[in-house]
């Protein structure tokens, strides 16, 4: 059987227009092994990428404390250290933020959009198991002496498969919310009545489809090279280089993407208004896709950050983020305003990326020359922080059709702000290292960083990992069973609040109304 | 609560969703994309050797045009037989779509063939740049042309358990879409490796 077939307990429901929502979900081992039911599949990206996030920060955090003196204090022997915060840099990009936004998006974006099964579910259960069993022999590569710097060829080999192995099944995930999106809309949704946030995660994951393939096809190079060729090409050193482009701006930008869209959907509902200029909001998320595409920097030539296009690139990363922002206080001008636990998360998430992209737009002024010191680090973290704290406001925000019942509401308000402290913290000094620091205070690894400073990323590091433990906290209710989930707690304005709570297999319970404009809940609310 | 809105009368049935295809074509635009970073770095590469004054090929090495040539011929005729089957089909012509097919899978291990022949043929050390990147590039696209393969034949099988036919081809389609890909890829290694060299 092809994994492009849909599996029987979807088959039902994606070719006939009556829903199928009468036959029993499957339970136990069963329900998470065998599922190509998309809510599981985005129930297991998140909590994967979630403890990867843990230990993530961990890491991050031991080596801010070597790096305020890295002469001196051994958390890591010398021996291991590039080896160490290289594992650090991927993880952050392609085991925590990458996979937790993909997380969400499984779970949301065939609700949004009327289908009744993710594309390709086989497909997409296939992604999920990929990348776990890829994350776990990237980690062990490490474990053998492999990966950049690593002495052990068999350990470097690993390395390059399983981070082979992690893009692919990354690139897998991206193709199939990407067609659910293009293939599998219900009728009357047009892409331009297509909720922001399935637009956006379409954006990002046709960027990640047309941009990770150039990281795949780095590796593929440079694993001929280092096993079969003698490292003609540059072998083992030359590694962390070729894929230093996927872990700075413009390309750390596409994961946050899809933050755009999901501002726009939950503010708006919070606010009780129809966003205003729905087609600027979505070109702005198309520009940020464009201006995102990182690829261009796939070359040897380290000056290629200094090209014209680049520094456009750069300058012009901003303005979609202030677009929305700007659409957004257009939205509570107009609308009424609601403390949501939701509008928490998106507004810190929102400062953080104005941030992040601000910097970035500073950093490409060449007068400056940040470009490859630690500056390019703070603007990362601040994404991926970005990031993080908007994938877990969707997890808040869409409790009710990922888990079994709504989030813990007064420690979900908590959590955003002390994620954006942390994100912060842990960015801030950097940016300004990078700009005020001289000589080896610049440098991009644990050695950078003014002295002071790095006391600051250590403080944020640690209330960094209390904003993960937090948010798992809040999240615990999500586990218990109950019958009394609310369809739309928030007063919703797209299709997904129409599915019960939790959604069955099929998504829908009835049969859906032709969508006549991008926000059908609130058309049918004026109706009635 | 919204729940309200289920009293409204059901949405019309919608058009077949054309989901192998968009998937299929995002997934040749990827594929593309691994491949236009490839042959890049090969140009870049050679470039490099070339403007400062050194020979790309080492000593002893060549790159012989006729299986090259040989090789891009049948990827070419490969993608009239693969048009001839999704033709075959939107006729209902089932034997002429079979044979058009098999025909298709026929030429496409015959491209394999006549590149693994090429390998034997160029003395190119894989421990040499040029050595490196040309079995990396090459490699690469036998097995894109070997998914394109298995695809095709998949998609033999599914119409002859009748899942596709004149009304519905789409696919038959996806399997030539990428297919054409994998002959566009050919045709840019063709003409970077094989004829510049």
């Amino acid at each position: 059987m092809a994994v492009t077939e849909t599996p029987p307990e979807t088959v039902a429901a994606a070719g006939s227009a009556t829903p199928a929502a009468t036959r029993p979900a499957p339970t136990g081992l069963a329900a998470v092994l065998g599922s190509g039911d998309h809510k599981v599949i985005g129930r297991l990206y998140i909590v994967t990428s979630l403890l990867f996030g843990l230990a993530t920060v961990v890491l991050g955090g031991l080596f801010a404390f070597e790096s305020v003196d890295a002469a001196t204090l051994e958390v890591f022997s010398s021996g291991s250290v590039l080896q160490s915060f290289s594992l650090f840099r991927l993880a952050t990009v392609f085991l925590v933020a990458i996979p937790l936004v993909i997380g969400v998006a499984m779970a949301v974006v065939p609700l949004q959009v009327g289908a009744p099964a993710v594309a390709f579910p086989r497909a997409a259960a296939a992604s999920y198991w990929a990348w776990l069993v890829g994350s776990l022999l990237f980690i062990a590569s490490y474990l053998m002496d492999g990966g950049p710097g690593g002495t052990s060829g068999s350990g470097v080999n690993l390395w390059i498969a399983s981070f082979g192995m992690v893009l692919v099944a990354i690139l897998l995930a991206s193709l199939c919310l990407a067609t659910t999106v293009f293939a599998l809309r219900t009728s009357g949704l047009s892409l331009a009545r297509t909720p922001l946030f399935s637009w956006s995660v379409a954006v990002a994951a046709v960027l990640w489809l047309f941009t990770l393939p150039v990281l795949v096809a780095t590796l593929v190079v440079s694993y001929v090279d280092h096993r079969h060729a003698g490292g003609v090409l540059g072998g083992n050193a030359a590694l962390a280089p070729r894929v230093g482009w996927a872990l700075r701006n413009p390309q750390v930008y596409v994961v946050a993407i899809p933050l755009l869209g999901f501002f726009a959907d939950v503010l708006a509902t919070t606010a009780k208004a129809r966003l205003a200029l729905p087609g600027a909001a979505r070109a702005a998320i198309g520009g940020a896709g464009v201006v995102s595409f990182g690829a261009v920097l796939a070359t040897n030539d380290a000056s290629a950050v200094e090209t014209p296009l680049v520094i456009a690139m750069g300058l012009a990363a901003v303005l979609p983020a202030l677009l929305i922002a700007g659409l957004i206080g257009d939205l509570f001008r107009r609308g009424s305003f609601r403390l949501t636990t939701g509008a928490v998360y998106a507004v810190s998430s929102l400062l953080l990326v104005l941030v992040a992209t601000g910097a970035g737009a500073l950093g490409s002024i060449p007068a400056l020359e940040t470009a490859g010191t630690i500056y390019d680090i703070g603007v990362a973290h601040a994404t991926l922080v970005a990031a993080v704290i908007a994938a877990l406001g969707g997890v808040h925000w869409w409790a009710t059709k990922i888990g079994r019942q709504g989030a813990n509401e007064s420690l979900g308000k908590l959590v955003p702000l002390v994620l954006l402290i942390g994100g912060l913290l842990v960015s801030a000094p950097h940016l300004v290292s990078g700009i005020a620091g001289e000589g080896i205070e610049t440098s991009p690894d644990w050695t950078g960083g003014i002295e002071g400073l790095n006391y600051v990323v250590v403080a944020g590091s640690v209330v960094l990992l209390l904003g993960l433990l937090l948010a798992a906290a809040s999240f615990l209710p999500l586990f218990k069973a109950s019958d009394q989930s609310p369809r739309d707690p928030w007063e919703g304005q797209t299709l997904e609040w129409l599915s019960p709570s939790p959604p069955p297999i099929g998504n829908f319970d009835a049969d859906l109304p032709t969508v006549t404009s991008a926000e059908p809940l609130v058309d049918l609310r004026e109706e009635n | 609560m919204a729940s309200a809105a289920l009293v409204l009368p059901p949405a019309a049935p919608p058009a077949r969703p054309r989901v192998l295809l968009v998937g299929t074509a995002l997934a040749s635009a990827a594929t593309f994309m691994a491949f236009a970073w490839m042959i890049g770095l090969y140009v870049s590469e050679r470039s490099a050797v070339v403007s400062a004054g050194g020979t790309w090929l080492p000593d002893g090495s060549n790159i012989p045009l006729t299986p090259g040539n040989m090789a891009f011929a049948t990827m070419l005729i490969s993608g009239v037989s693969i048009w001839w089957a999704v033709e075959s089909v939107g006729r209902n012509d089932r034997q002429m779509a079979y044979l058009a097919l098999a025909l298709s899978i026929l030429l496409g291990a015959a491209v394999i063939n006549a590149t693994s022949f090429l390998y034997s043929q160029i003395d190119l050390p894989v421990a040499s740049t040029p050595g490196a990147l040309i079995y990396t590039i090459t490699g690469a696209h036998i097995a894109m042309l070997g998914f394109a393969m298995v695809y095709a034949a998949v998609m033999v099988f599914r119409t002859l358990g009748g899942e596709y036919s004149g009304r519905d081809r789409e696919g038959l389609v996806a399997a030539a879409l990428f297919w054409y890909v994998t002959i566009a890829v050919h045709a840019v290694i063709w003409y970077a490796i094989y004829i510049v060299k």
